[in-house]
This record gives structure tokens, C-alpha cells and sequence, in this order.
């Protein structure tokens, strides 16, 4: 079925139910995956404009529309217009962002290292990442006064850049032996790459004065409550750009889940799928992390779930991680805004309760399979 | 033709071939046999293109080895390695349709058919909705032997010979599909293409290699037909077994018995 009949099926979502309880039954996983991503838009699409409409004060989408449109009274509207368009959206949007990029990234280190476990979050990605923004937040403009001057607000989300992707190739290089990865390698060497970062950390957070200490406190947790537009500036065209390369990373993903030999076999310039893949992935998180900390295990959850219904194929496990891991992030965005209201969790906390338990049911449920 | 002149490989700085010689025709399969350790697979990952050689060079049908790039090397030539785990809930119709997409078979059309004719070549007809992780090792070998076959699935293409390097394709089956896979490999051959094994089967090999190379440490110690490699005194020299090698009455294949052999 060509994707855009799957698409405007999209919308009356009862049909694609049915479709796609067909295609699972017919056992056709390729057709099954782009009525799935079909659906996934829809949904993510949906929750997008719910979580505009619901928070803790009462706003009227409706009167923005209008004032949009010209024709609401000025007054009447600017209190809903200055929630909706200033809080609320920049929110949903950075929560779409930050989590299609959480997820495609998981999906991307998963299909690099063959494993389901990889995860830049587990692995010290994240940690790195953070390790580079702290740097820059604490010795700031004493020691890189120019690199801020260059790049104004995208300086944070370079040097988080920086710091994933150091990490990542230290990784790579420490677990990966003659074209094989080692799992238990790569997850130990994380913890300990993780330690090392969080040390460093430590000892600027000692370094730091107050206000830097108010910025810091925000990296270890992880929130989407700092969101907006300059935010969504400095990290969208990064993040929509690493997202935007990953399509073409799609067929030799797929190969190198035989292996990086069995993948050179089949045609794949395996050397540089791999740079573009931990640039990627580096820049990805590097951005997602500048903007929102650390977020865990959306890149291990979405993907695994999505491998269950659609299978492994990176064609369309891409597209779909990336709906479903922004529409996760934006529903866990409103249960960590509106379950203490008028309070907020930090998201981060909220991941952590659902994907923990999670992951932990991953490894008891596949042990065998992931060589561990 | 695959031309392989005086080929050295190190691994790890340890040199582990030592001027390997020797001619791949198409049209005829050629094995590689040896003890363990001798360098038999580390001679067929060089000639995919696999490791890179510290001396000696490497043709496929007149074009050297290193002028080539990944995909044009994958469009002459499939690989079939040792074992392949994979750690992704693949279907086996999604680990041959890889083959596919690896290949030279430009007209998606006829991909269904080449894909079912491959799993059907191989004796897996009706495992395509199978998980590869679930099936059992001789069962995955199979698998990935259709998945090359989906790559290389025309013996020749545009008038050139295609290539099948396969390390040890029976190593795991039972005697039946070892019969078939060399019968399928045999077949390759008749239809105009070339196949390069490395064998461990001495009385396999025998009965369907055209060409045969015996190595040992590193070097290429007898080659030729079988009946001319497999001696009673190539097995002495390059395996240590004092053994009679015998001949079938039916057929002139030699064959080696190791009851009679004395260590």
C-alpha cells in the first residue's frame, strides 16, 4: 500500500484499527509498519494539541484561535494567549523534539552495537553530554568567553555535543573488538564512564557559585518545564538535522545486525555508516540534554515496544520510534505537570518510574538473547 | 576468474599467510581444505575483501580487489560466514529479503520469487514468517546461505561470472542437507558461476570440489583435482594422519576412512 493511502487512512483511525489487527494477524510485518507509523502520526498529532489544551491554569485555545484569526478582544485574550502561545506550545513542542530524538537515538546505538540494551542514557552518552554542558555553565566565560561569543546560544548545545560524542567513540572504542561488541563490555565500561563523568561533575558543582548551582541542579533531573522558543531555537535545527540523516543510516543498520562483516559483505561502507551513526547520535543527545537533562530510558522503551509490533526493520522503526517517543515524552510531560498540580515532577522522575520497571522486565524476558 | 598472487596476511602484527597462490575459475568449485588454524578462512576473508592484505594482490574477474568498492564487490560476489547470530526478532523472511536488498536484482518485482525460490533451494520453504532466533543452528546456517543466494542470485550477470565464498557451508547439517547444500553449490557452478569453500569434509570435498587446495601453516601445500591432492602422502604431510586413501568402487572419488588411520 503506498504510504499516502496509508496516511489519509490516518484519519479515521477506527478503519486503521482494523487494518492493522489484519495485517498483524496475516503475519505481514511491512505492511503492518506503515499503518502503524499511519497510526502513530495521528496519535502524535492528537496529543499534541491535547497537551496544549489541558495544564493547571484554565486557557481557552479556542480565544487564541480567534485573536489568531484577528477577531478576539485584545484584553480578553492576551492572559490565554501568553499560556498557550509562550508555556504551553513551546512545552509540546520541546517535548516532541526531545523525545523523537531520545528514541531515534536509542534506536540507532541499539542497531550499532546489535544490542536492544544500548541506550545513550544507560551507556553514559547522556552523562557525557551533561559532563559538557556543566563545563561550559560553571568555568562559562573565563575559559571558553570566545566559543560564546561565536555561537551565542548554541554554545550549550555544542559542547553537550562534544562531551556525548567523545563518550560515544571512547565507548565504541573500549567495547568493540574486530568488528564484535561486547555487551557486557559496553554496559560495564558505562557505569564507569558514568562514574568518571559524574565525578568531574561533582567536583565543578563544588566549583560552582549560586546561581550556576540553580543551573546545575536542573541537568541532573531532567524537566521539560525551562521550555522555550530560544530553547527550541538552539536545539531544533541540531536535532531535526541528526534526525533527518537517519533514513539514509536505515539499510546498513539492517545489515549490521549480522554483523559489521556480514554487513561489508552485503555492500555497506561499514566505516562510515558508523561516524555518521555516533555523530548522530552525539549530536542528538548532546541537543536533547542541553535543553531538557537527563531524560531516561525513552530510548530503550519506545524502540522495544515498536520491535514487538512492527519487528526490527529500521526502515520504519526510524519513523515510528520518533512519533511514538515524542507523544511518550509529551504525555509524560502532562502527568509530571497536573499529578501534583499546581507543582510539577521533574519528567525525568516520571520516566524513571515507567521505564525502570520496564527495562527490567526487558532483561528478564530476553536474557538469552542479548549475550549477557 | 578469482586470482589470488602471493597473498601475506598479518593478524594482530603476527604474519599468518605466507604467499598464498591460487585460481578460483568459474564454472567450478574450488575448496579449501587444511588442518585447523592453517589459515583456510583467513585466506577467504581476504579474498571477500574482508581483511586487508600486507602483501600480494587479489583479482575478481580482472579488477583488483582494491580499486573496488563496497557495493561493487557485493554485486559479484556473496558471503555465507561461519554462524551469524543476531540479536533483533528478525523473521526469516526478513533476514533473506536482506540479501535482496544487498544484490544486483534491480527489478523489485521478481524479488517474492527469488526470495521464496531460495528458501524453497535450501529446504526452508514455509519457514518465511519463522523467527531466525528460534530456529535451530543448522536450520540459521541455511537461512543465511538463502540470504546470499538472494544477493547473488544470477550465476552471471552482463556476461561476467558471480562469485559464492562460502566458510564451511555444511559444518553444522545433517547429512542429508550437507548432500543438498553441496548438490545447490554444484549447481552454481554448471549454471556459469564460481564458488570458493572452505571444507572440512575431506570425503565431501572430494566427491564435489573440481579443484582442491591443501594448505597447511599458512602456505598452500598441494593443489590440484582431487584424486591428485588427496594422497597418502599430502595426508601424512600436511594433517599428521599415517592413513590409505581409498577409492570408490561406483565412481573414481578418493576417500578417506579414519579407521585406518594411525596417529
Amino acid at each position: 500500500m503506498p504510504r499516502s493511502e496509508a496516511l489519509g487512512r490516518g484519519m479515521r483511525l477506527t478503519g486503521l484499527a482494523a487494518d492493522i489487527r489484519s495485517e498483524w494477524r496475516a503475519g505481514n510485518r511491512a505492511r503492518l509498519a506503515r499503518l502503524v507509523v499511519a497510526a502513530l502520526t495521528a496519535v502524535a498529532i492528537a496529543t499534541f494539541v491535547g497537551s496544549i489544551m489541558t495544564g493547571a491554569a484554565d486557557a481557552s485555545l479556542a480565544n487564541v484561535w480567534r485573536w489568531l484569526i484577528g477577531e478576539a478582544d485584545q484584553a480578553l485574550s492576551i492572559r490565554d494567549r501568553i499560556i498557550i502561545l509562550d508555556i504551553r506550545l513551546p512545552r509540546a513542542v520541546l517535548g516532541m523534539l526531545v523525545g523523537a530524538s531520545l528514541a531515534v537515538s536509542g534506536v540507532v546505538m541499539q542497531g550499532l552495537f546489535r544490542n536492544p540494551l544500548a541506550d545513550p542514557g544507560l551507556v553514559g552518552v547522556s552523562s557525557g553530554a551533561s559532563l559538557g554542558a556543566v563545563l561550559l555553565i560553571v568555568l562559562g566565560t573565563a575559559a571558553f568567553g570566545p566559543l560564546f561569543a561565536l555561537l551565542g546560544f548554541y554554545a550549550l548545545p555544542v559542547a553537550a555535543f562534544f562531551g556525548g560524542l567523545v563518550t560515544t567513540l571512547l565507548l565504541y572504542r573500549i567495547a568493540t573488538r574486530g568488528g564484535q561488541t561486547s555487551i557486557a563490555t559496553l554496559l560495564l565500561a558505562g557505569i564507569a564512564l558514568g562514574a568518571l563523568t559524574g565525578a568531574v561533575t561533582g567536583v565543578l558543582v563544588f566549583m560552582a557559585d549560586d546561581k550556576q548551582l540553580r543551573d546545575l541542579t536542573f541537568w541532573g533531573l531532567g524537566s521539560l518545564a525551562g521550555a522555550n522558543w530560544t530553547k527550541i531555537l538552539a536545539s531544533a535545527p541540531i536535532i531535526l538535522l541528526s534526525l533527518a540523516v537517519t533514513p539514509f543510516l536505515a539499510r546498513g543498520l539492517n545489515a549490521i545486525t549480522l554483523g559489521e562483516a556480514a554487513a561489508f559483505h552485503m555492500g555497506i561502507p561499514v566505516q562510515r555508516l558508523k561516524n555518521v551513526a555516533i555523530v548522530s547520535v552525539a549530536a542528538a543527545t548532546g541537543a536533547s540534554v542541553a535543553v531538557s537533562g537527563g531524560i531516561g530510558f525513552v530510548g530503550i522503551v519506545v524502540p522495544h515496544l515498536l520491535r514487538l509490533v512492527i519487528g526490527p526493520d529500521h526502515r520504519y522503526l526510524l519513523p515510528a520510534s520518533a512519533l511514538l517517543g515524542g507523544t511518550l515524552l509529551i504525555l509524560a510531560d502532562m502527568i509530571a505537570r497536573t499529578i501534583v498540580s499546581p507543582a510539577e515532577l521533574p519528567i525525568g522522575i516520571v520516566t524513571a518510574f515507567i521505564g525502570a520497571p520496564f527495562f527490567l522486565w526487558i532483561l528478564l524476558r530476553g536474557r538469552s538473547n542479548m549475550g549477557l | 576468474m578469482i586470482n589470488v598472487s602471493n597473498l601475506s596476511v598479518r593478524l594482530g602484527g603476527r604474519p599468518v599467510l605466507h604467499g598464498i597462490s591460487l585460481e578460483a575459475r568459474p564454472g567450478a568449485l574450488t575448496a579449501i581444505v587444511g588442518p585447523n588454524g592453517c589459515g583456510k578462512t583467513t585466506t577467504l576473508k581476504a579474498i571477500s575483501g574482508e581483511l586487508q592484505p600486507s602483501g600480494g594482490t587479489i583479482r575478481i574477474n580482472g579488477r583488483d580487489l582494491r580499486g573496488l568498492k563496497p557495493w561493487e564487490l557485493a554485486s559479484m560476489r556473496g558471503v555465507l560466514p561461519q554462524s551469524t547470530v543476531i540479536s533483533f526478532p528478525f523473521t526469516v523472511r526478513e533476514v533473506v529479503r536482506l540479501g535482496l536488498a544487498a544484490g544486483a536484482n534491480a527489478d523489485a518485482a521478481l524479488h517474492d520469487r527469488i526470495a521464496a525460490e531460495a528458501l524453497e533451494a535450501v529446504d526452508l520453504g514455509g519457514f518465511a514468517g519463522r523467527f531466525y532466533q528460534e530456529l535451530s543452528g543448522g536450520e540459521q546456517q541455511r537461512v543465511q546461505l538463502a540470504r546470499v543466494l538472494c544477493q547473488i542470485s544470477d550465476p552471471i550477470i552482463d556476461g561476467e561470472p558471480r562469485y559464492l565464498l562460502l566458510d564451511e557451508p555444511v559444518s553444522s547439517l545433517d547429512i542429508r542437507h550437507q548432500l543438498g547444500i553441496m548438490q545447490l553449490a554444484r549447481s552454481f557452478c554448471e549454471r556459469g558461476g564460481g564458488v570458493v569453500a572452505v571444507m572440512h569434509d575431506l570425503n565431501l570435498t572430494a566427491m564435489f570440489a573440481d579443484h582442491m587446495v591443501m594448505m597447511k601453516a599458512g602456505k598452500v601445500r598441494a593443489s590440484g583435482a582431487p584424486a591428485e591432492v588427496l594422497t597418502d602422502e599430502t595426508m601424512e604431510a600436511v594433517f599428521g594422519c599415517r592413513m590409505r586413501v581409498g577409492v570408490a568402487p561406483a565412481a573414481p572419488v578418493p576417500f578417506v576412512l579414519p579407521q585406518t588411520a594411525s596417529l
